[in-house]
C-alpha cells in the first residue's frame, strides 16, 4: 500500500486533475440543460432543481424544429459518410493497385488538392452554387442536396488520400491470386478488396460522418431556411445573438445531439486512433 | 452476389444506371444552357460523355474506378480552386461585382438629375392607344397631360374626372391599370422615360408620383465613353473596372464592374500599408497560435500518456473521461466555452472569483483561445503518445537503466527524442490544421476584440483564414479579389508545410 502511494500517487494526481479539466464544461452543460434559468451560470456545483423544460421546448415548440435539424444532420452526414467512402475507395483502389499512364502525376495532384483548405474556396463554391440554383433550384444554393454535393466533393480529396494509404498496407498477394484465378479488376474490388478492407472503410466513413456533423460555416451559408438547417447551425442561433443568449435549450440540444457521436467514438476508439495516426487530424 | 458484377443482369443494371444518370445530367445541362451558364452546361455535357464512354465501352479499366470521384473533385474542389485563382486577378469587390454590360446599364439608369425646381406631379398609371402611359395632373396650374414614351398629349380640364385631392383619375382614351395589373407593372413602367418637355422626361417615383428629370450621362458605344450632357466632360474606362473622369482619375462613376487587374491584389499585399500591416500582425499571431497550440496540447497529452503508461488502478476510467473532449462534436464544445468565458455570467469568472472581460482584452482573448484549444486537442496527443510510448522497444530503456541512467535522464535522452521522431509528422500536421482552425476562432471570439474606431477589420485573435473570411464576407467592403489572393498564399504556405512533413514521414517509413 505504501509503495503504491509512493510510486503511483503522482500519476493519479495528474490524471484526476486533467479529468476535472475535461469534465468541467461537460458538467456545466448537463446542469444547465436541467436548469430553468436559461443561462450557462455556475450558481452552485450541485444543481438545486431538475427541470425538463428545455428538453420539452426542443420537442414541443413549433418554432424550434429540432427534430428536423437532427434529421438533416443525420441524413447529410450519413450520406456523405457512405457515398464518399464508396466512391473514394474505388478511386483509392485504382491508385494503389492498377497500373496506368499518369498514375504518379495523378497521385501528386491529389496530394496537392487535398491540402487546399476547403474554407478558402468558399466564395467560389458559393458563386457556383448560386448559378446552379438559377437553373436547377432543387440542387443549388440553399438546398440540402446542394450542400451534400459540396460536402461530397470536398471529402473526396482527403478520403481518397487516406484510403489509398490503407489500401497500400493491405498485402497484394490476395488480389494477385484472384487475378490469376481469372477475376476481373471489378470483381477483385468488390469480392476481395471490399470485404478485406471493411473495418478500415467503416472507420474512414465514421471520421467523415463526424467531420460533416461538425461542419458549420458552409452549412450556415447554404441553409437559410429554418427547417432545412443542420443541428450545429440550428443550435448556434440560440446563443448567436449578443443580447438574447438562451443557453437552456442549447445545452439540452447539444447533449442529445452529442450522445450518439460520443458513444460511437468511445466504442470504436481503438480503430479511430489507428486511423488518426495514419495521417488524419479531426476537423 | 457475383451475378451482380458479371453477366447479363449486370450489363442490364449498368445500362439502366448509366442511362438514368445521363438523362438527369442531360436535363440539367439543357436548363443550364438555357440560363446561359455555358461553362456549367459544357461540364455537364462532358460528364455525360465521360460516363457513357467509361462504363459502356472498354476504353479504360482504371477510369471505371476513377470517374465518379474525379468528377466530384473537379466540380467542387478543382473548379472552385481555379475560380479562386481567376478571382484573385480581378478587381472584384463591393462596387465592382457585376459585369461591364450590366454596369453600363446601371450607370445610365443612375445618370439622371431632377430639373432645378424639383418639379413633381401626381400621376396615374394606365394605357393609351395600347401603350404604357401615365396621366399627369399639374394640380397647381390645373393642367393635365397623358404622356407615353414618345409623345405628350394635353387633355382639357373638363375632360378629366378628379378625385378628392384634385388628381385626374380618368381621361378620354386612357385606361387606368387595375390593381392586379399594378402589381406586375413595376418592371415595365419604371424603365420608361415618359415625355415631358425637350430633354426633360418624367421618371416614376413610386406609382403615384413622377419627377421631372433629364438624362445627364450619355453612353457613346463607338468610343466606349460616358459623356456628361450638361458640361461635356468625358468619362473613360480606367482599366480597373470603372469609368473615370479624363481630367480627374479619382472621380469615378458608380457602379463599376469586375475587371482584370492581374497581380495587383498580390502586389497590394506588399506595397499597400493598409493591407500589409494588419496582415503581418494576423500572420504573426497565426503562427504563434498554431505553435502554442501544438506545444500545449502535445505537452499535456504526453504528460498524461506518461502518467498512465503503467496499469494503475482506474486507468480505463481515466482514459474514457480523458477522450471525452475529443469525442464531443467540437462546434458545440467551442460554443459552450464561449459561454463559460462570459464576463458577467461565465463559469470561469465565477469559479475563480475574478472579473475579467475575457473577450474584450486582446491578451485575455488570446489566452482563452489557447486554453479552449488545449481542451479540444490534448486528448488527441494523449491517444497517439500513449500508442507511441508502447512502440518504443523496452530493451532500449532497460539498457539505459543498466548503464546507470536515472528515470529523468532516460526520458530526456531516450524516450523523448524517439517519440519526437515518431510523432513529428503528426505534430506538423497538427500545426497545419490549427493554422487554418477557422471554426475555433469564428465561433469563440469571432476574431475579436478589434479596434472598431479606426475601421480595422482584423481582430486580436483573427488568424489568416478568419481574416480572409472577413475580407470576403464581412460587413463593410467585401473584397473577393483580395481575399482570393490571400487564400492562395495561405494554400502555398500550408501545402509547403504539409509536403515537408510528408517527406519526413516517408523517411520514417523506411526507418521503421
Amino acid at each position: 500500500m505504501k509503495t503504491w502511494l509512493k510510486h503511483d500517487s503522482w500519476r493519479h494526481i495528474i490524471a484526476i486533475f486533467v479529468c476535472l479539466f475535461a469534465l468541467f464544461p461537460l458538467y456545466l452543460v448537463v446542469i444547465s440543460s436541467f436548469a430553468s434559468s436559461g443561462s450557462l451560470q455556475l450558481t452552485s456545483f450541485i444543481p438545486r432543481e431538475i427541470s425538463f423544460k428545455n428538453y420539452q421546448l426542443l420537442f414541443n415548440d413549433p418554432t424550434i424544429p429540432y427534430l428536423s435539424w437532427v434529421q438533416n444532420s443525420l441524413i447529410i452526414a450519413g450520406s456523405v459518410a457512405v457515398l464518399s467512402v464508396i466512391i473514394g475507395s474505388a478511386s483509392a483502389f485504382a491508385f494503389s493497385r492498377l497500373k496506368f499512364k499518369g498514375r504518379k502525376q495523378g497521385i501528386q495532384l491529389l496530394l496537392l488538392v487535398q491540402m487546399f483548405p476547403a474554407i478558402l474556396a468558399i466564395s467560389a463554391v458559393y458563386v457556383i452554387m448560386e448559378r446552379v440554383y438559377s437553373f436547377a433550384p432543387s440542387i443549388g444554393l440553399g438546398t440540402r442536396a446542394g450542400l451534400l454535393l459540396v460536402y461530397l466533393g470536398g471529402a473526396m480529396g482527403v478520403n481518397i488520400w487516406l484510403l489509398k494509404g490503407f489500401v497500400d498496407s493491405i498485402p497484394s498477394e490476395l488480389d494477385e491470386a484472384a487475378k490469376i484465378d481469372g477475376a476481373s479488376e471489378v470483381q477483385t474490388f468488390w469480392l476481395i478488396f471490399v470485404p478485406l478492407a471493411a473495418p478500415v472503410l467503416a472507420v474512414v466513413s465514421l471520421l467523415s460522418f463526424i467531420g460533416t456533423f461538425n461542419e458549420f460555416i458552409l452549412a450556415r451559408l447554404f441553409l437559410v431556411d429554418m427547417e432545412s438547417r443542420t443541428v450545429a447551425v440550428g443550435l448556434q442561433q440560440f446563443i448567436g445573438g449578443q443580447y438574447s443568449q438562451n443557453w437552456g435549450p442549447f445545452a439540452a440540444g447539444s447533449i442529445l445531439a452529442s450522445i450518439p457521436i460520443v458513444i460511437i467514438f468511445l466504442s470504436l476508439q481503438k480503430y479511430i486512433v489507428s486511423g488518426l495516426t495514419a495521417g488524419s487530424v479531426k476537423g | 452476389m457475383t451475378y451482380l458484377i458479371r453477366g447479363k443482369v449486370a450489363l442490364l443494371l449498368k445500362i439502366i444506371i448509366v442511362g438514368l444518370a445521363s438523362a438527369i445530367l442531360l436535363m440539367l445541362a439543357q436548363s443550364a444552357f438555357a440560363q446561359r451558364e455555358y461553362v456549367i452546361s459544357a461540364f455537364l455535357a462532358l460528364t455525360i460523355l465521360a460516363l457513357a464512354l467509361t462504363y459502356l465501352t472498354k476504353i479504360s479499366i482504371p477510369l471505371k474506378f476513377f470517374i465518379p470521384g474525379i468528377l466530384l473533385l473537379i466540380a467542387f474542389v478543382i473548379g472552385p480552386i481555379l475560380y479562386t485563382v481567376a478571382m484573385s486577378g480581378f478587381n472584384y469587390k463591393t462596387g465592382n461585382i457585376i459585369s461591364k454590360e450590366e454596369a453600363i446599364v446601371q450607370v445610365k439608369i443612375r445618370g439622371i438629375e431632377a430639373d432645378p425646381a424639383g418639379t413633381s406631379f401626381d400621376i396615374k398609371l394606365g394605357t393609351y392607344d395600347g401603350k404604357e402611359a401615365i396621366l399627369i395632373s399639374d394640380i397647381a396650374n390645373l393642367k393635365y397631360f397623358i404622356s407615353t414614351a414618345d409623345s405628350r398629349i394635353s387633355v382639357a380640364a373638363n375632360d378629366v374626372t378628379l378625385n378628392e385631392y384634385g388628381v385626374a383619375i380618368t381621361a378620354p382614351n386612357f385606361t387606368t391599370l387595375t390593381d392586379a395589373q399594378m402589381a406586375s407593372a413595376d418592371k415595365s413602367y419604371t424603365k420608361i422615360k415618359f415625355q415631358y418637355e425637350g430633354e426633360y422626361f418624367i421618371a416614376l417615383e413610386g406609382f403615384d408620383a413622377g419627377i421631372v428629370t433629364r438624362q445627364v450621362l450619355e453612353y457613346l458605344p463607338a468610343t466606349d465613353e460616358f459623356r456628361n450632357l450638361v458640361n461635356g466632360s468625358i468619362y473613360r474606362d480606367n482599366g480597373r473596372g470603372n469609368y473615370a473622369l479624363v481630367d480627374d482619375k479619382t472621380a469615378i462613376l458608380e457602379p463599376g464592374w469586375r475587371a482584370p487587374i492581374w497581380f495587383e491584389n498580390y502586389s497590394k499585399i506588399i506595397t499597400d500599408p493598409r493591407v500589409r500591416e494588419p496582415l503581418v500582425r494576423v500572420f504573426i499571431w497565426t503562427v504563434a497560435f498554431a505553435l502554442l497550440t501544438v506545444l500545449t496540447t502535445f505537452a499535456l497529452g504526453l504528460l498524461l500518456a506518461l502518467a498512465l503508461n503503467r496499469p494503475i488502478f482506474g486507468r480505463r476510467i481515466y482514459r474514457s473521461i480523458l477522450v471525452l473532449p475529443y469525442a464531443m462534436p467540437s462546434v458545440m464544445s467551442i460554443l459552450i466555452w464561449g459561454g463559460m468565458f462570459n464576463t458577467e455570467f461565465g463559469a470561469i469568472n465565477t469559479l475563480f472569483g475574478s472579473d475579467i472581460a475575457w473577450f474584450s482584452d486582446p491578451n485575455f482573448a488570446r489566452v482563452a483561445v489557447i486554453l479552449v484549444n488545449l481542451w479540444l486537442g490534448f486528448p488527441y496527443f494523449y491517444l497517439i503518445s500513449s500508442g507511441s510510448l508502447q512502440a518504443i522497444p523496452s530493451e532500449l530503456l532497460e539498457a539505459a537503466a543498466i548503464d546507470g541512467a536515472n528515470p529523468r535522464q532516460i526520458f530526456r535522452k531516450v524516450t523523448l527524442p524517439l517519440l519526437l521522431q515518431i510523432l513529428s509528422p503528426l505534430l506538423i500536421a497538427s500545426f497545419a490544421f490549427n493554422f487554418n482552425n477557422f471554426n475555433l476562432i469564428y465561433l469563440l471570439t469571432g476574431g475579436g476584440p478589434r479596434n472598431e474606431l479606426d475601421g480595422e477589420i482584423a481582430g486580436a485573435t483573427d488568424i489568416l483564414i478568419s481574416y480572409t473570411y472577413k475580407i470576403a464576407f464581412g460587413t463593410g467592403t467585401q473584397d473577393l479579389g483580395l481575399a482570393s489572393a490571400i487564400s492562395l498564399i495561405i494554400f502555398v504556405l500550408v501545402a509547403s508545410i504539409s509536403l515537408y512533413s510528408l517527406k519526413k514521414s516517408k523517411v520514417l517509413e523506411t526507418f521503421g
